[in-house]
């Protein structure tokens, strides 16, 4: 087929919803071209009563005689029908689109824009406030023992370009390049205030490569089949639409590319003396990130998920962080910090009672016991799935 | 950030990048050119920008309404040159092409509407008024949503050259 009759941009309009959404490139050279979804959006206003959403979130581009066409249309139902508002959700994600359609909220009343943020993803605040950072090192430190062995086995070697999606604060990134040299790594992340971080390391240690952007792993401005290797680790759980971040994940892989995904299954924790405290703490913070839509319990599901994402050839292991990988008090940090998160906020937030948060806390407080026990045993299991994408 | 070098006219000096020369008869054979260069130059020159991806989705949405413009002059012959530099957080676009002189005066009274203080409600006229945009229109989208500036220069008999400069990096989120 030409390439240049295919079509790049998609509208549709959700009746139950009542919202109107355009997807894609949109750069039409008249607007003929945009007929069809002119008289959808014609149609659309026509069927709506009180609010229609104007969802632009997937919108890469749109050159001004688009812009102008669908925003003629917008503000002639506002003459027309006073009755009708219209809100143009924008995405923070795409840089242009709130500028642009927010020119209309000047011109109509009825007409609102409101920009689509990361806050709008449940619970996750609780893990990217600024004081987890120091945690977030110590883990990956904890984990990159492992993985570095692991890693070569689900498609990393040099000279790859490589995404990793949902970077948190970029030290996995540095880890890799250090490593494996790939030839480019995308490092992507919905929160500022890792990613500022992550600048002023590969500032301060003069690293080259690794390009940080601020995106949304569900709606990436990255395009279709552009990497070898896509890592997108400890995330799937904290979302609470997995599926929908491994379709991305799934898009921008090259045909013959692998996704690498790590996720845990907190109820797996374990430790030795105190084994029945522990246990019944890790069961309830499993139940507790259902509260808040994620699932801790992910890891052993990530077979399911890349087979029905439409992976092949899907490889799956797990290993043991444990207190015998390298210093004890660093697995004894990581567990502290998941108390205050877990025990201090999430359950506080849940609206839990002193005497429940007393005995969850203890859990944490004999896990941490169990690693720093000269003949005690701490372990934190994690689970390593990697899917080919088909040629 | 490095020492700024000025030109001899005071102007700081803008370090080339990438330019791409184009036969008009070539560009305007697709339409998807516009698209496909503003794409291809916005890929090349936002690598090592703080955020890549975020700053080429910019520069291409930019840089394209300036090729588009370009396309519609419909010049049978000539060239267009695109050239791109970059000073600190602001990349230059440099687009020479041919042009008449009631063009070249178009262009002029562009240039200095752009700048004019009531650029922003003449903007918002035409996109509650009922024509098509204007190149003049696209001019001022640039200026408004981009912090575009721009300037024309002579680029010989019958050819111009229009220069934009855009700053991205600091644009706010």
């Amino acid at each position: 087929m030409n390439p240049y009759l295919l079509p790049r941009f998609e509208t549709q309009y959700d009746i139950n919803d009542q919202e109107f959404s355009i997807s894609g490139i949109v750069r039409p050279q008249s607007i003929d071209e945009l007929a069809p979804s002119i008289a959808l959006l014609k149609d659309s206003i026509d069927r709506v009563r009180g609010i229609l959403y104007v969802n632009i979130r997937r919108l890469t581009q749109m050159n001004n005689t688009a812009f102008h066409a669908f925003s003629r249309v917008i503000i002639d139902a506002c003459r027309a029908r006073p009755d009708l508002k219209f809100v143009v959700i924008t995405s923070s994600v795409v840089g242009w689109t709130t500028r642009k359609f927010g020119r209309l909220s000047g011109i109509e009343p009825n007409i609102t824009v409101e920009e689509y943020d990361s806050e709008f993803y449940p619970g996750q605040t609780f893990l990217e406030e600024g004081g987890f950072i120091p945690i977030l090192r110590t883990q990956t430190k904890l984990t990159w023992r492992h993985e570095r062995t692991i890693l070569p086995r689900h498609g990393m070697q040099p000279g790859i370009v490589m995404a990793d999606i949902c970077c948190g604060i970029g030290d996995f990134a540095v880890l890799v390049q250090r490593e494996f040299e790939p030839s480019r790594i995308v490092a992507l992340d919905h929160a500022r205030t890792s990613l500022a971080y992550a600048r002023n390391v590969a500032a301060e240690f003069d690293i080259k490569r690794i390009e940080y952007t601020y995106g949304d792993a569900s709606e990436m401005l990255l395009e279709d089949d552009q990497f070898d290797l896509v890592t997108c680790r400890h995330s799937l759980q904290v979302f609470n639409n997995p599926k929908l971040i491994l379709k991305e994940l799934f898009r921008i892989c090259k045909p013959g590319g692998r996704v690498y995904i790590t996720n845990e299954k907190n109820s797996h924790c374990l430790g030795e003396p105190r084994a029945d405290s522990i246990q019944w703490t890790y069961n309830e913070v499993a139940k507790l990130w259902a509260h808040f839509q994620m699932d801790i319990e992910l890891g052993p599901k990530s077979r399911r998920y890349l087979i029905e994402a439409g992976f092949e050839d899907i490889r799956v292991e797990s290993f043991m962080i444990t207190n015998h990988d390298g210093d004890p008090q660093d697995f004894a940090d990581v567990i502290a910090a998941w108390e205050n998160v877990y025990a201090g906020e999430m359950a506080t937030k849940r609206g839990d009672p002193p005497a429940f948060i007393r005995r969850f806390r203890q859990g944490f407080q004999d896990h941490i016991f169990a690693a720093l026990h000269p003949k005690g045993y701490a372990g934190w299991p994690i689970w390593v799935a990697s899917g080919r994408k088909p040629l | 950030m490095g020492p700024v070098h000025h030109d001899g006219a005071g102007e700081p000096t803008f370090e080339p990048m990438i330019q791409i020369d184009m036969e008009i008869k070539a560009f305007v054979s697709a339409w998807r050119h516009c698209d496909y260069v503003s794409t291809y130059m916005a890929r090349m020159i936002s690598q090592n920008r703080s955020d890549s991806v975020r700053h080429s989705n910019l520069f291409s949405s930019a840089f394209n309404e300036l090729l588009e413009v370009a396309f519609r002059m419909r010049h049978a012959d000539g060239e267009l040159a695109c050239r791109v530099s970059r000073h600190g957080a602001t990349d230059r676009i440099e687009l020479t092409f041919p042009c008449v002189p009631e063009e070249r005066q178009f262009y002029e009274e562009a240039v200095s509407q752009v700048a004019g203080s009531e650029a922003r409600e003449r903007y918002l006229n035409s996109v509650s008024g009922d024509l098509a945009p204007s190149r003049e229109v696209v001019l001022l989208e640039l200026a408004i949503d981009y912090n575009a500036t721009f300037r024309l220069d002579e680029a010989g008999a019958d050819t111009i050259t229009l220069v934009v400069d855009l700053p991205l990096e600091g644009l706010p989120n």
